[in-house]
């Protein structure tokens, strides 16, 4: 049976069926692909614009970051505090679904976007301790309506930054100092070896 | 497969089918299932993605062992032993582990609960009409006919409801548990009080000694403090440098315990304190020594036949007795589960006597009180249980309040307790999970778990007095209440003389007065100048202990002139084997409903999830009987049936069975599965009311089903022999 398969698939119509058929799958693979870099639908629509371009901090809604591993989310508490206070609370419909999770006392699911696998042990803290800022990895939250990814967070991304800044070079030592260097040299035998993100 | 497809291109065109669906969900993304719920509320003291640690008390069994439990985003997520706590130094046993199996356990009562005794639908209340029924029970009974049964632990709870009752003239609050009645505790204490005048549980300093003789105490499995026993053999083993202690154990079957000692020793049952006496009596020989008044009468060679042990062999532990520097001696378990058992533990303890180890390093000593206790209060023997059946039977008890037993459960049935329940008008119980006792009950009224609840409890054998305390670690789960601050409600409701007995605003205000005699304690673990900061750092420390040890000597003058005769203990029944029922090592009295437990093989046997019966193999060979048939062990009180595990390491005149397992209640991992060993027990006490569980003779008969035991080990190899 495969036999005649293998004839039908070498006759015109079958040359066509091919290519109808492999490019469905890889436009299929294509949109899986595409989907991964699209923000996720989240249960409140929520503007991390709005917020920052009025001046709230990064770490006040999310301080662990300066303290730990995962930055965390801000408890219904945090968002009432304000909120309550805020005339538009009533009105807007969007605000509306945070009126119904706080005052019926449910939990917001939200969903994560910038995510790392498992056996990846990323902690916030050293990267704020070391001078980075919150954009540098999530974009500039000012211009982005719901919170989405502006990178692949892959392995190669870490390595290259990890790499970037352990370079022995003008930028990192412009004075060619024997000790930064070493110090640098250290540095980057720690932040490349596999069991400091993988233990 | 058709013509048209042949199974080769079924399994090609499989393979592609399977190959492109994994490359398109491969693409998905993964965060999508992935959702992430903070806290409406997060308590100031939690970082997000970060642990905290609770320091609290265990209370799967009386032992007082200091836990900590880390808890992540309001979640207890894994135990640990307390490393402060002196009891347990940072240990816990599997019991102690799946605690947590018990929190999240879905069978748990989660309301309170009108019972109806089982009879008809539950029906949940609130507990507004909770307080109000415990406090009309209280009122509208004559303090005299009111009754409290407990459980060994949570102390802070005893000493609340003995204030209680103590105040209003009620009979003093009754505390049991299975574990206590399989360890002899009354036992125990009446032999110390015969011998040094003074009720009190001997303290055995087994980390110290070089020779441990254990009489069936089962110190390595759940005799009294198992954890702390545990690391004290740990520390008689290695712990001293270039000197391994040495531990026999006396026993008809291998317990765990037997199986960790150097030498096995197989006796008849019920002859341990003739074999006492005689190794005495030895020694003394051996040593060239006066022989003491109370072995003078002994022949070792007769006891030798009585206890079909060979006289080479008592010779040769009285040979190590005589070349070790502090040999000890330990009775417990079945050795005083008899009716001889007040004289086997006096013999046991005349032989410590002998030794001269009473007050020394590696010897015998009395335990401590617990710092705020005012004496020793033992669990109740099944003899005062008895006592207490037969009141209700006489219709003296109109109310029974039920909190931490489950004497439905753990008595044998024929000392009637369940049947008895209907002599009493209203059963009120405190139960966190639906045992048989709560579900024969009228109310149900929750507690909340050992997790979520304050508390304290003693340590019964430490040498230091140690009070381990118990904080909630995670908010209670469900509409549950601590049994304490149902009381103290309840008795601010009735008024009059129950409120001025218990004018608390709560448990913690309660468990304040009791810690605040201890401020300012110069040896306490931690000073503090006031109760608030006490209490602070009682949370944080996980108790309070002195730190120097508070053991003092028994008087050792009465105990070598003492006219001991223990003889050979009576066996009800006449059947053909010796019955030992024995409390599961991994399961205990009350683990069945955690699958954990349940999963974790016997150490002996690695049987899993059920009840077995012991069987030397070639007593089965005789019978007829294989492993895995099912057969009916039989006594005069009644016959349960369990498969049949062929056990090389038991006597073959001996028949051995586990219990913790045989519920009727308690849960869906409990419940239907295995049988209960108690049921078929006669009611014979020893001289100090224990029960002689370990006096009564059976018959076994096979039934001619099978039933296949779970277990780890393989059957294949271990029983070559037998096949001719």
């Amino acid at each position: 049976m495969i036999k005649k398969l293998f004839e039908w698939l070498l006759s015109p119509m079958g040359r066509v069926a091919v290519l109808i058929g492999a490019l469905s799958v890889f436009s299929l693979a294509a949109y899986g692909i595409y989907t991964t870099q699209q923000p996720p639908e989240q249960p409140i629509a929520f503007r991390h614009d709005i917020h920052v371009n009025l001046g709230v901090q990064c770490l006040y809604c999310h301080p662990g970051a300066l303290r730990g591993a995962s930055p965390g989310l801000p408890t219904q508490n945090k968002c009432w505090g304000c909120h309550q206070q805020i005339a538009k609370t009533n009105t807007s419909p969007r605000l509306a679904v945070l009126k119904d999770y706080v005052q019926n006392n449910k939990p917001v699911q939200w969903v994560p976007v910038a995510q790392v696998p498992d056996f990846v042990h990323f902690k916030h803290r050293p990267h704020i301790a070391a001078g980075l800022n919150c954009e540098t990895c999530h974009g500039d939250m000012s211009k982005v309506e719901i919170a989405e990814n502006p990178q692949v967070m892959n392995m190669g991304w870490c390595l290259n930054c990890h790499r970037d800044r352990t370079a022995d070079n003008v930028q990192n030592n412009p004075d060619n100092d024997p000790g930064v260097s070493a110090l640098l040299h250290e540095k980057r035998t720690k932040l490349t070896d596999c069991g400091t993100c993988h233990y | 497969m058709s013509k048209q497809l042949s199974r080769r291109d079924f399994l090609k065109l499989a393979t592609a089918g399977a190959a492109t669906s994994a490359v398109l969900t491969g693409c998905g993304p993964a965060s999508r299932y992935v959702k992430r719920e903070p806290y409406m509320k997060m308590p100031e003291y939690t970082y997000n993605g970060l642990s905290t640690y609770y320091a609290t008390t265990c209370r799967e069994c009386a032992a007082a062992c200091g836990l900590v439990v880390r808890t992540m985003q309001g979640r207890a997520i894994k135990v640990e032993g307390n490393a402060e706590n002196p009891v347990n130094l940072g240990k816990t046993c599997a019991r102690g582990q799946a605690t947590l199996q018990g929190l999240y356990n879905p069978d748990r009562v989660e309301n309170p609960t009108q019972q109806g005794r089982g009879k008809g639908a539950a029906s949940q209340m609130d507990w507004d009409a909770a307080i109000q029924v415990v406090a009309e029970a209280l009122k509208n009974n004559d303090p005299s006919e009111i009754a409290f049964l407990m459980g060994t632990a949570p102390d802070h709870l005893f000493d609340l409801v003995s204030d209680l009752a103590n105040a209003i003239g009620a009979p003093a609050p009754v505390r049991f548990g299975a574990l206590s009645m399989f360890e002899s505790r009354a036992t125990l204490s009446r032999a110390a009080e015969e011998l040094f005048g003074q009720s009190a549980m001997p303290y055995f300093d087994i980390a110290n000694s070089d020779l441990v003789l254990s009489f069936g105490a089962n110190f390595l499995e759940t005799w009294i403090s198992p954890v702390s026993f545990t690391r004290e053999y740990a520390q008689m083993r290695r712990g001293k440098p270039r000197k391994r202690g040495y531990f026999v154990q006396f026993e008809s079957r291998m317990s765990q315990t037997a199986a960790k000692a150097d030498e096995w020793v197989p006796l008849r049952p019920g002859t341990e304190g003739l074999v006492a006496l005689a190794i005495g009596k030895l020694v003394a020989e051996a040593k060239d020594t006066a022989v003491p008044a109370s072995f003078e009468a002994i022949d070792p060679a007769e006891v030798a036949r009585t206890a079909d042990v060979k006289l080479e062999t008592l010779e040769h532990i009285a040979q190590l007795v005589v070349d070790s520097e502090h040999p000890l001696a330990v009775p417990g378990g079945t050795a005083v589960g008899q009716t001889n058992g007040l004289a086997t533990a006096e013999s046991v303890l005349a032989l410590n006597a002998q030794f001269g180890n009473y007050g020394m390093t590696g010897g015998v000593y009395i335990s401590p009180l617990g710092p705020n206790q005012d004496e020793y209060h033992r669990p109740a023997s099944p003899e005062e249980m008895l006592n207490l059946i037969w009141k209700m039977k006489d219709g003296k008890v109109k109310v029974l309040f039920i909190h931490g037993v489950n004497p439905v459960f753990e008595l044998p049935s024929h000392l009637g307790f369940l049947d008895t329940l209907q002599y009493v008008p209203q059963v009120i119980s405190f139960a966190t999970f639906p045992d048989e006792t709560a579900v024969a009950s009228d109310y149900i009224f929750p507690d909340h778990h050992g997790l979520e609840s304050w508390g304290y409890q003693r340590a019964v054998v430490s040498s230091q007095p140690v009070l381990s305390g118990a904080q909630p670690v995670i908010s209670p789960f469900f509409n549950t209440r601590a049994t304490a601050d149902v009381l103290i409600a309840a008795a601010q409701q009735a008024g009059g003389q129950f409120a001025e007995a218990l004018p608390f605003a709560d448990e913690v205000a309660f468990i304040q007065s009791k810690l605040s005699p201890l401020v300012g304690d110069p040896d306490g673990s931690f000073l503090a100048p006031e109760i608030n900061m006490f209490s602070a750092y009682f949370q944080q420390h996980g108790g309070w202990w002195k730190n120097d040890p508070a053991l003092s000597a028994p008087i050792a003058s009465g105990a070598l002139t003492k006219k001991l005769d223990p003889g050979v203990a009576e066996f009800s029944g006449e059947g053909e084997f010796f019955f030992v029922p024995f409390v599961s090592p991994t399961i205990g009295e009350a683990g069945a409903n955690k699958p954990w437990l349940q999963e974790l093989p016997d150490p002996t046997t690695t049987v899993t999830w059920n009840t077995w019966v012991e069987m030397n193999p070639e007593t089965a060979h005789e019978l007829g009987i294989d492993n895995d048939d099912i057969v009916e062990v039989m006594s005069e009180a009644g016959s349960v049936q369990a498969a049949v595990y062929l056990y090389p390491a038991i006597r073959p005149d001996v028949i051995a069975m586990p219990f913790g397992q045989g519920h009727t209640a308690y849960g869906q991992f409990a419940a239907g599965r295995g049988a209960n060993p108690v049921n078929i027990l006669s009611i014979h006490f020893n001289a100090a009311g224990d029960l002689a569980f370990a006096g009564v003779k059976v018959n076994v008969k096979k039934t001619g089903r099978k039933h296949e035991l779970a277990r780890m080990e393989g059957k294949v190899g271990v029983y070559e022999f037998r096949k001719e």
